[in-house]
């Protein structure tokens, strides 16, 4: 699958769709048992929902 | 084809039963955002998704949706067992008990029965995607 | 937490971080990084598993072979939680 990088290209994207920013394998957490409990190992997806919005 | 591995995904062990906690938590079961609505969204979109990878993706999501509904099954088999039957009147649980005493029946918290109405399945990759992220963005 | 509920959280834990891994590499096929990983955490799950199947039961019909008693049945219920 080709990688598009979001950012640099932000203004060839047309209006009216939506994008998702494509994940990039960085690091994990160190302790596995805390992404375990957490529920993600990715730490930039660590989104807890708060009943309003989510954290960013 | 599945195979089945017994063990939680995550453990659950819950010490005191509570009856008004498993009626709101077993929509997480059988609601419109549950679990068994999750894991057949996913499992019924893959067939018409254009990208093999993306297809792939959505079984193994689904896959991993159906080990969430075990979850939420043993959360609600546990907060339900072992109630006496003043709890159950008490708690309002008497509703449920009377057509599926103890089981675990997919509804939502309201009563309404799990129903594939609860998901959509278009055959279109946008259309399609977006219904997952208005699913299940939040709560996975 | 004893031996068991250990090595159950373990296999918990490592089974976890494969399935998040496997769900990045489903849309990052080439990332030999994140497939680093994964081989890694793979091996030391699938020995886990067995060793924890060898001693108390088997978790996966594949680690159910039986002399004298079915052991796949024996397994107790994951619903029922270590209180039940």
């Amino acid at each position: 699958m080709q990688e598009i990088k979001f950012d640099d290209h932000c203004e060839q994207f047309p209006v009216a769709m939506a994008y998702v920013p494509w994940q990039r394998f960085d690091k994990m957490y160190e302790d596995l048992e805390k992404a375990y409990c957490i529920g993600t190992i990715f730490p930039e997806l660590n989104k807890p929902f708060t009943g309003r919005r989510c954290v960013s | 084809m599945w195979s089945y591995e017994k063990r939680l995904q995550f453990p659950v062990n819950i010490k005191e039963p509570n009856a008004k906690l498993a009626q709101v938590i077993i929509s997480q079961f059988g609601g419109p955002d549950g679990e068994l609505a999750a894991s057949m969204r996913y499992l019924s979109q893959r067939y018409s998704m254009p990208y093999k990878e993306v297809a792939g993706l959505l079984t193994d999501i689904g896959t991993e949706e159906l080990a969430h509904l075990e979850m939420i099954g043993a959360i609600v088999h546990q907060l339900t067992r072992n109630l006496s039957m003043e709890e159950i009147e008490k708690s309002g649980f008497d509703k449920y008990y009377v057509d599926h005493t103890v089981g675990v029946w997919p509804q939502a918290a309201g009563g309404i029965p799990f129903n594939a109405c609860e998901f959509q399945v278009k055959g279109d990759i946008i259309t399609d995607l977006v219904e997952d992220m208005a699913a299940d963005g939040t709560t996975a | 937490m004893n031996n068991k509920e250990q090595m159950l959280r373990d296999i918990g834990i490592l089974d976890f971080t494969l399935i998040e891994l496997a769900l990045y590499l489903d849309t990052h096929p080439y990332d030999t990084n994140a497939m680093e990983y994964y081989n890694h955490y793979n091996r030391i799950k699938t020995q886990l598993e067995r060793e924890f199947s060898r001693i108390y039961y088997p978790l996966k019909l594949s680690l159910a072979e039986s002399n004298q008693e079915w052991r796949w049945g024996a397994a107790p219920l994951p619903w029922e939680g270590v209180c039940g």
